[in-house]
């Protein structure tokens, strides 16, 4: 641990360095250019004053404004007036309140609020990965995510499906300046004789394909339901031919609702809406009504229909086999994406799902941030 | 502060730029250690405008670069002029230069357009201004080629070699944050947001810019752009809102602020229908009482 006052320090080019290991121990991303950046600074006059030596430290140490923080407490410790001896960390502690917040939204999604849990499952859930928090967090199973994890997770999600939509939108929009075409240039300038002026220039075409998502919101899917709809809502942002439903023991279409700008007004308007909530499973009846009423409308040789569901089914096997595989003949592929698939252990052996397997082109898991990322393939080589 | 930074200061404000001691410190750190400085913020409180004062300061140009999605090598680097090279070779087929001359005249300096980046790294007279604008609106791949430039500032092109920049340009990009930038490309970077300005600091920049303006309507147009600003609004108003409402007004001649005159010159200042239609719902009579109390 680095010392944590200049005043321990013999000369001040060694307190610089003191401070910018203190810094890196609170966990601001800094490597050894930084130090070296900073000598260089200070040997530029930049050291000749407080708030000079503060601005351009900040300048060099933050990489962005949520950084902010940590180091105006890490230089108030570091080269305040009063010399201490111990050695602390900084700590933002802007977490009181989200207890509260997370709980407000899971309410108004009809789940119970999940302060209550037993630490023993909070552990298990951390000791996925060894790696950082955020690491560990991609790989948690969003049901045993804590009420404060709840909100890490959140942004963490929010930063990287933002990521993927970017990816994907490129993916999908490809370049508008193709390659020159030598074959069609050629042609295009025989009438000026051999030389070649106009350029003709030559595109990837790319398909369009439409994307159907089928949400389970069944009770045994309330853990992972909202970051589902999460995960949907963030998709559409970018993907503009989306249709997307809610099902448990009936089929609601939420595509309109999507449309909001902010998350907080589909979830009001869905909850208005959608009453569907938390209730038992009919996949094969909601299957049917989804087949007669929208399939013909809007499923194509373009399409690719996603369905988030764990498949445990109340109804009849084979009217869920018998639709799933109508299903599979009007769209051009079918995933299924089963939250349980991510537990250790687990095979599809629910009544429900044997009855769908034989129609489904890909199988995954959906129960964490990482499994959903993953969806970027099966999105973006379609 | 030091005296650089207060003399610093000073000279922006010369220029018309109301800059505090943070910022003009970090200016003078970009100039004095030759760093890329990233400039964030949400829209309109100057970045741009930054790099702009920055020129004018050093005396020297600006090239400015606008990222959008899909930028690519082509359009901010370099690219061949095809048809200018294809004349050529027509031109010189009687001619009596040697294949490999005429392949070297072709890929000359004459037939390549300079787009943006390689106009500032081959400025020979003086270091210019690069203003990479809106960086987070180009894709990563972009911003991975943006490494190389940013470390080494030199540019290899197949065709001709390495091109070094005989000058090390100032480098300012700016973004919005739609997207996180990659910790590769930060970490090149001195880093600094600009917030929306305090109080003083605006209508220090009010009356900078329209020393013509009434004192009292000034003071009166800030406090109403500060109360909009606080309400949660889609898109608060940035400076560049704030000085097109002067520019409004003064251009309409209005002596003072009326509830109908703020109704019919909302666009001015608020983006956004929904934002409007917030507003309008206000009693603007009361708040523009509480304003001016």
């Amino acid at each position: 641990m680095a010392l944590a006052h200049f005043k321990h320090y013999p000369s001040f080019d060694e307190a610089l360095i003191g401070f910018t290991r203190y810094c890196r121990e609170n966990e601001l991303g800094i490597g050894l250019s930084h130090s070296q950046e900073a000598l260089q600074a200070a040997t530029a006059g930049f050291a000749g004053d407080e708030g000079t030596l503060k601005y351009t430290l900040k300048a060099l140490f933050c990489t962005c404004t949520e950084d902010h923080d940590t180091f105006d407490k890490c230089f108030q410790v570091f080269w305040g007036t009063r010399k201490h001896t111990y050695n602390h960390k900084i700590q933002n502690k802007n977490t009181s309140n989200v207890v509260k917040r997370s709980n407000n939204s899971l309410v108004m999604m009809g789940f119970k609020p999940q302060g209550a849990e037993t630490p023993k499952e909070e552990e298990e859930a951390k000791n996925v990965s060894g790696a950082s928090a955020v690491e560990s967090l991609k790989f948690t199973d969003f049901s045993k995510v804590s009420a404060i994890d709840r909100q890490v997770l959140d942004e963490l999600a929010n930063k990287l499906l933002k990521q993927l939509n970017h990816r994907l939108k490129r993916k999908l929009e490809s370049t508008k300046q193709g390659q020159i075409d030598i074959r069609k240039t050629i042609r295009n300038n025989m009438s000026n004789g051999d030389a070649l002026i106009k350029l003709a220039r030559r595109d990837r075409k790319m398909e369009r394909y439409r994307i159907i998502l089928l949400l389970d919101v069944s009770g045994s899917m309330d853990k992972y339901s909202f970051f589902l709809l999460k995960f949907i809502w963030s998709l559409k942002s970018n993907l503009k031919q989306i249709e997307a439903f809610v099902f448990s023991t009936k089929l609601v279409r939420i595509t309109e609702f999507l449309r909001q700008d902010q998350l907080d007004e589909t979830l009001f308007q869905m909850s208005q809406n959608a009453d569907n909530w938390s209730s038992g499973t009919k996949i094969g009846k909601c299957f049917e009504d989804f087949n007669n009423l929208y399939a013909k409308r809007i499923l194509n040789g373009k399409s690719i229909t996603i369905v988030l569901s764990d498949g445990l089914d109340h109804g009849q096997p084979e009217l869920l086999a018998q639709e799933t595989q109508k299903i599979r003949l009007r769209t051009s592929k079918l995933v299924w994406l089963n939250p349980l698939k991510g537990t250790q252990g687990y095979e599809p052996t629910a009544r429900g799902m044997q009855a769908a397997l034989p129609s489904i082109d890909e199988f995954q898991s959906a129960h964490n941030l990482h499994s959903l990322l993953e969806l970027e393939n099966i999105l973006a080589n379609v | 502060m030091i005296p650089e930074v207060s003399k610093i200061i000073s000279e922006f404000d010369n220029l018309g730029y109301v800059v505090e001691e943070e910022l003009a410190t970090v200016l003078l750190l970009t100039l004095k250690l030759q760093k890329p400085l990233l400039l964030e913020g949400p829209p309109g409180v100057g970045k741009t405008e930054a790099a702009h004062i920055i020129a004018s300061h050093l005396q020297t140009n600006l090239i400015r670069l606008q990222c959008y999605e899909g930028l690519d090598v082509h359009q901010a680097i370099y690219e061949w002029n095809y048809q200018k090279q294809l004349l050529s070779i027509k031109i010189n087929e009687q001619s009596s230069l040697s294949a490999s001359e005429k392949e070297a005249h072709i890929f000359g300096e004459d037939y390549l357009m300079k787009r943006p980046l390689l106009q500032a790294i081959t400025a020979t007279d003086k270091a210019p201004v690069l203003l990479i604008d809106e960086v987070d609106r180009a894709d990563e791949e972009f911003e991975a080629f943006l490494l190389e430039l940013l470390s080494d500032f030199q540019i290899s092109i197949p065709e001709m070699g390495t091109v070094k920049a005989p000058h090390r340009p100032v480098v300012i990009l700016t973004s919005n944050r739609t997207r996180e930038l990659s910790d590769a490309l930060k970490r090149r970077c001195l880093y600094h947001w600009i917030d929306y300005p305090n109080f003083e600091k605006e209508l220090k920049i009010v009356q900078k810019r329209f020393p013509v303006m009434n004192e009292d309507v000034a003071l009166t147009l800030v406090k109403l752009v500060t109360h909009f600003r606080e309400q949660n609004l889609q898109k608060s108003p940035g400076i560049a809102e704030t000085l097109d409402w002067c520019d409004g007004l003064l251009a309409l001649g209005m002596e003072r602020f009326t509830p109908e005159f703020i109704e019919k010159t909302l666009g001015c200042i608020l983006k956004s229908e929904t934002d409007i239609q917030s507003v309008k719902a206000q009693n603007l009579e009361q708040v523009l009482e509480a304003v001016e109390a």
